[in-house]
């Protein structure tokens, strides 16, 4: 009985030492540190194995709050604590935007050229190093994969020649764009819509012969574009991410279609006649010219030149116009 | 996910020698005979069951802060029983274990459960999950053991196999097999999820 | 003067010959974790030396005191009570909370040197080399100056043996390895040639 005493004393002495010693000393020792890092370092296992590559659960959480570490180096972690992980990386989107990746190409079996079959080592450098590619665009996505081994989540897959990102299950580290041979994945903001999916320099013929879904370098865009994010540089549009509006008037007057739009279709004023009275109250409201008709007439909405931005909305006062989604092409 | 699914993560999908790669210190030092490899396999697979079941029931009453000590004084006080239970009726297999069984206690497996599956499910399905990382720790032990000692000194389980005349490859018994017969393995096992993966 | 050849002895069978890493096999998950660069595996190096001194002492003397607490003879006690089998839980007690203590100390007062060696103390806790030290300090019997003295001749081998791995797995990034072999098996194979290579000490001392 009295072994039983002894043991719960000794091992008691020892933990309340220790207890009050560390207790005090957190107290003295205090040091401010980045807050994120702490929070990082909560949702951490804290088993410190070493097993991510970095010394310690905490030089693996300034290591992510630093972005050098993708948010899932951790084997030990659950997939709460990743997601977690991520969900603080994320908060802070005031300061840093979300991205995601994405492959900027189309050129899958069925648009693209091909000069030869390829039946070599399913790596896209190889692929890529064989007369300038089995496929007849010098810029096109390789197909074989390289990509989708590196992804950590697993969110590539690769359809009839050409790769494609789920966007859901991205978490933007990365290491696809870096490991593309062709350099075709690029990380974009996630909240931007419409994406231009072509990296052919070219213009015009060649490009057309090459691949159906490249881009000709026509410029239609940048003229169509209504607030001027689309600048032509080296025969492909460069897309402003701030000035982008998403209103997806790129994407439907492209004669290609190598631009795309993904999410939410974007949407476009619609006049219900029998409402509108014919104030043009609507008409002088649009900065975007894509309302006609004249006094005391149903007026009309042009949808190639609506950009959906709501303004005819506001000031209708008989209820008078609502959005619909744009057609697709 | 059913305690089936549970348990047999640990056994391949998950398993804790070739797949995640931790406690590796165990691992090396007592493949060196098969039945040593059982034994601490079978040793450790007590303390992970024990360790997850307590885990999970306290986990309401561990405040987040001190988690990661109180993880570590139940796995210790495992350890301890182990130790004690097997210096009195396995004196030999505690003579050759060694120095690995208190070692036990900072098997990063353990930690690992605890932390990444204990601390959020019920007790059951710890305790089977418990069970299934031991197993496979266990087999990944005894696989890795029986063919050093095979290569090393021609024997399984301590029954000569090879016959007079082979030369055992001493290496393999000492150190460096170790490090060597593991590497190869795990060369082996990407390579075979590669083939299907691809 | 033996006593001091003693210790040299200690030290040299500590680092070389019986090193930890790879002939005891302790400390193998931050031997590989953390010997990508040969920086880091320095700083942990350094790291590990310091807290295997410290433990190594401050075990002996929980050790002396109230596990086996042989001093209570000296006080007139006719028997001491042996708590021996509570030596896991205890060290690791000890263990854990000196490093979270030093950690906040270094934290404190040295600011520069903990962001080149603090991160790694966490880690080192949950090192089996640690609190293997400290068991075969106890178990070979050693005295307060012994025991110190082949803490730090282990560490000094853990920080040889990693450091050492550091600079063969830098050369190996350039590389041409085979997919199979990329990551943890071919650092396997060459960390055992390195063992292969500590065999060779065997013989030093008789």
């Amino acid at each position: 009985m009295s072994y039983i005493l002894y043991a719960a004393l000794a091992i008691g002495f020892l933990g309340l030492l220790f207890g009050i010693i560390l207790a005090v000393a957190a107290r003295f020792f205090a040091v401010k540190g980045d807050p994120r890092i702490a929070m990082l370092r909560e949702a951490l296992p804290g088993a410190n194995c070493g097993g991510c590559g970095y010394p310690g659960c905490d030089a693996f959480a300034a290591a992510v709050a630093a972005g050098d570490a993708p948010v899932n180096g951790c084997p030990v972690c659950s997939k709460e604590a990743r997601e977690k992980l991520a969900g603080i990386m994320g908060i802070e989107a005031g300061e840093v935007e979300p991205l995601v990746a994405t492959v900027m190409c189309r050129g899958s079996l069925e648009n693209a050229g091909v000069k030869y079959d390829y039946e070599g080592i399913t790596d896209c450098t190889a692929a890529a190093s064989l007369a300038e590619g089995y496929k007849m665009c010098h810029y096109s996505c390789m197909g074989m994969g390289n990509c989708v081994r590196i992804c950590p989540t697993d969110a590539i897959t690769i359809e009839n020649g050409l790769a494609h990102i789920d966007q859901s299950r991205c978490i933007a580290c990365g290491k696809c764009a870096a490991e593309c041979p062709r350099g075709i994945i690029g990380l974009i903001p996630k909240s931007q819509q419409a994406i231009v999916k072509c990296r052919a320099t070219e213009k015009g013929k060649s490009v057309r012969e090459a691949c159906q879904a490249g881009c000709i370098g026509c410029g239609i865009c940048e003229k169509k574009c209504p607030v001027g994010a689309i600048k032509m540089v080296d025969n492909l549009p460069v897309i402003d991410w701030d000035t982008c509006i998403d209103c997806g008037i790129c994407a439907e007057n492209c004669p290609r279609g190598c631009i795309a739009f993904v999410g939410d279709r974007p949407k476009v004023a619609y006049i219900d006649e029998s409402k509108c009275v014919g104030c043009t109250l609507c008409k002088k409201a649009c900065k975007f010219d894509a309302i006609e008709g004249e006094l005391k007439v149903a007026h009309r909405v042009l949808p190639e030149k609506c950009v959906g931005c709501g303004e005819c909305i506001k000031v209708c006062r008989t209820d008078a116009i609502h959005m619909i989604a744009r057609k697709e092409k | 996910m059913s305690l089936r699914k549970v348990f047999m993560n640990g056994i391949i999908k998950e398993n804790p020698t070739f797949r995640l790669v931790l406690g590796m210190c165990p691992t090396l030092a007592l493949s060196t005979a098969a039945v040593n490899g059982i034994g601490m396999g079978l040793a450790t697979t007590f303390v992970l069951v024990g360790s997850n079941v307590f885990v999970s029931l306290l986990k309401n009453f561990i405040p987040d802060r001190v988690r990661i000590p109180a993880f570590v004084i139940i796995i210790a006080s495992f350890v301890t029983i182990v130790e004690l239970v097997m210096k009195a009726y396995v004196p030999s297999l505690y003579e050759a274990l060694g120095i690995y069984i208190p070692l036990i206690v900072v098997n990063c497996i353990i930690l690992a459960r605890a932390e990444a599956f204990a601390s959020k499910n019920g007790v059951v399905a710890s305790a089977v999950d418990g069970l299934g990382m031991g197993l496979g720790f266990t087999l990944a032990l005894t696989l890795l053991a029986a063919i050093r000692e095979l290569i090393g000194n021609g024997s399984i389980f301590g029954m000569q196999l090879m016959g007079a005349g082979y030369q055992p490859v001493l290496i393999f018994i000492l150190a460096p097999g170790g490090f060597f017969t593991l590497g190869l393995i795990l060369a082996l096992m990407n390579s075979l999820t590669d083939r299907e993966k691809a | 003067m033996e006593k001091f050849v003693g210790i040299i002895l200690i030290i040299i069978s500590s680092a070389l010959i019986n090193n930890f890493v790879l002939s005891r096999f302790l400390g193998i998950c931050p031997f590989l974790g953390v010997s990508r660069k040969v920086e880091t595996a320095a700083g942990m190096g350094v790291a590990v030396i310091f807290v295997i001194a410290m433990a190594s002492v401050i075990t002996w003397v929980v050790e002396r005191v109230i596990l086996s607490p042989q001093w209570l003879l000296a006080l007139g006690v006719d028997q001491a009570p042996d708590l021996t089998f509570l030596r896991t839980i205890a060290f690791i007690l000890v263990i854990a909370g000196l490093v979270q203590f030093v950690e906040m100390l270094i934290q404190k007062s040295n600011p520069a040197l903990y962001s080149a060696l603090g991160v790694y103390l966490p880690l080192i806790t949950t090192n089996c080399a640690v609190l293997g030290v400290a068991i075969i300090n106890i178990n070979k019997g050693y005295d307060l100056l012994q025991t110190l003295f082949n803490g730090i001749g282990s560490a000094v081998g853990f920080a040889l043996a990693i450091i050492l791995l550091a600079g063969v797995r830098e050369r190996l990034e350039d590389a041409e390895i085979a997919k199979p072999f990329l990551g943890f098996p071919i650092t396997m194979l060459a960390a055992g040639l390195m063992s292969i290579a500590f065999l060779g000490f065997s013989g030093l001392i008789k």
